[in-house]
């Protein structure tokens, strides 16, 4: 028996059908017409105490709804979610007292006041202890380095420091499982890689269960060690990280500057991807076609000023996976 | 218990210091209310010195039934703040955050903001009309008319309360009542201004049965003032302000607490 265990979970919204312009508006108001959207669609997966997982999918393929049921805000249609000993949708006061949420667009601190008052809210709240509470405070002040705001209004903040600050926020509880939904969106580089060490650290020090969705590969890269790809209601990815590149066979990428403007003849098992008459790129199976190969006919035939050897970034795997059915691994 | 009370302080204290913020601004809106409110009130006032009685009450008469209203609302909006913005709540979705925290929902709603200054304005202006009124208009102030003005307040905060929880409700599935409110709340307070008898039957159907505002000032007042207009109402109905403000608000809670599901299993 797993940490999280979900099975076969299933969820499906009425949306109104709306037609546009004033006649269309009439027929709303008089005769609604709904669809139904199945927004998840069987989804079953089982997470272990202390895992970082990664929750990826394009807008509107399921991922929050996923969240949204795990973190109790909405019922499932059908199948299950046990968490620990709860089923979140139906224990909601018990279970919440041990999960943490983090929206990355919605702050939940006062925005009127300084963090702290926030965070003296917070511990009523989830009736903090306060050796616990101080304990926390000092360690995440420290660890986010927010002894610079921690006595300034929220509305003072800059985005990445009322990023850390929510983030604190959501974590001074101590929750067994914490969920982020995109926690880094709309910060800049140095306070995303401030984000992901603080995350990481927690993790190993108290084995928080992680469990992530957004849109940033790099997030998922270096925090996580394990991937869940939700495409259109359906899961077609669940496994490691690195398992995903070998998923699309050893793809292997040639970047390719010529010297004049050059046509290139198809090639066997490669494809070719045309940036300009001067620059294409080749992709194709590692385990197919051999690069030294590739290249010594490449060099013989055509006038190649510049060649460079890429393994392609997973965002781009993804995207291809999004393309394609289901592929579990 | 204990645990409870002590979130309510941190709640308030919370509120209390995010209004003090804007000092200034603080002030000057209980000012504004009390101002606002206090037109409406001018109106009656040099209308009345004209015509001297309206179906037979005095202008301190209708000062005594106005005050009520403001009394009662200054009440509820302290509790009810929450409510009044739950439209807003839902649809930026801060409502997710209130299902997150381990606590009751409605609890929370309540008392993450108290409006203190529309409740100082409202309930300053109704205590003002009750200070000039109350001893001009022939109420022997015993233990017995208190406490029974004691649960009429009670009552009418109640009933009020019910109505803006049923509102606040309808939310979860229409996403925006603002006119919903002007239509059933703030169009029949109007009304509830002056004695109900001088309107024709339709009115008064609607305040005592529908938006039932007559229970909130016009019975109460009769029950102290017994002004002649009382005969063409049941006696029993100067009785029912409390039966009334609590099943209106079991109903509204009832309604609320099967909403909840509706969000749950609905989602945005």
């Amino acid at each position: 028996m797993s940490f999280i265990e979900v099975n076969n979970l299933s969820k499906a919204y009425r949306i109104s059908k709306r037609k546009s312009g004033i006649p269309g508006m009439v027929a709303n108001l008089i005769a609604p017409k709904y669809e139904r959207k199945e927004a998840v669609r069987d989804i079953s997966f089982s997470i272990e105490k202390g895992e970082m997982v990664g929750f990826v999918g394009p807008n509107g393929a399921g991922k929050s709804t996923t969240i949204k049921m795990l973190s109790g805000i909405l019922y499932p249609d059908s199948g299950s979610i046990k968490v620990g000993e709860f089923v979140p949708y139906k224990q909601r006061k018990k279970y919440v007292g041990n999960i943490g949420v983090v929206f990355g667009q919605k702050s939940q601190l006062q925005w009127d006041l300084p963090v702290e008052d926030s965070f003296e809210l917070l511990k009523a709240i989830y009736s903090i202890p306060d050796d616990v509470y101080r304990k926390n405070v000092d360690r995440f002040t420290e660890m986010l380095d927010m002894s610079g705001f921690i006595n300034q209004p929220v509305r003072q903040l800059s985005l990445g420091q009322r990023m850390r600050a929510d983030i604190a926020s959501s974590l001074l509880h101590s929750p067994e499982i914490v969920f982020f939904d995109e926690p880094t969106i709309g910060v800049d580089v140095v306070g995303k890689e401030a984000i992901r060490k603080f995350i990481r650290e927690l993790n190993r020090e108290d084995k928080v269960t992680m469990i992530f969705t957004t849109h940033d590969m790099q997030d998922i890269e270096k925090t996580c060690n394990r991937l869940v790809v939700i495409n259109d209601g359906t899961l077609i990815y669940d496994g490691e990280l690195n398992g995903i590149r070998s998923l699309n066979g050893e793809a292997r990428l040639l970047d390719v500057f010529f010297s004049e403007d050059t046509a290139v003849a198809p090639i066997k098992n490669v494809q070719i991807i045309d940036i300009d008459n001067r620059h294409r790129q080749f992709v194709f199976d590692g385990q197919k076609v051999m690069i030294n190969d590739l290249m010594s006919e490449l060099l013989k035939k055509y006038n190649v000023k510049d060649i460079n050897i890429a393994e392609p970034d997973i965002e781009s795997i993804i995207r291809k996976i999004y393309n394609r059915e289901k592929v579990l691994a | 218990m204990n645990d409870t009370l002590h979130l309510m302080t941190v709640y308030s204290k919370t509120t209390a210091r995010a209004w003090f913020q804007y000092r200034v601004d603080a002030v000057l809106r209980s000012l504004a209310v009390f101002a606002r409110e206090s037109t409406g009130i001018i109106v009656i006032y040099f209308t009345l010195l004209k015509f001297n009685s309206l179906n037979g009450w005095n202008i301190y008469e209708l000062l005594f039934l106005y005050s009520l209203i403001f009394l009662t609302y200054g009440i509820m909006i302290i509790f009810f703040t929450g409510l009044r913005d739950f439209g807003n709540m839902v649809r930026e979705g801060s409502f997710d955050r209130f299902v997150l925290r381990p606590r009751g929902i409605l609890f929370q709603i309540i008392f993450v903001n108290s409006d203190w200054f529309a409740a100082i304005g409202h309930g300053g202006l109704g205590i003002t009309l009750f200070l000039i009124s109350a001893g001009k208009v022939g109420v022997h102030w015993n233990i017995y008319n208190a406490l029974y003005y004691l649960f009429a307040v009670i009552g009418g905060v109640l009933i009020q309360g019910a109505v803006f929880l049923f509102i606040a409700t309808l939310n979860i599935y229409l996403i925006e009542t603002g006119s919903i409110k002007e239509l059933l709340y703030w169009n029949v307070r109007k009304f509830a201004g002056y004695p109900i008898s001088i309107f024709n039957k339709g009115v008064q159907f609607l305040m005592i049965y529908i938006m039932p505002y007559a229970f909130v000032n016009y019975f109460p007042a009769q029950f102290l003032l017994r002004k002649e207009d009382m005969s063409q109402y049941p006696e029993i109905y100067l009785y029912l302000t409390p039966i009334v403000g609590v099943g209106m608000y079991l109903l509204a809670y009832a309604f609320w607490l099967y909403s909840l599901k509706y969000y749950k299993s609905s989602g945005n």
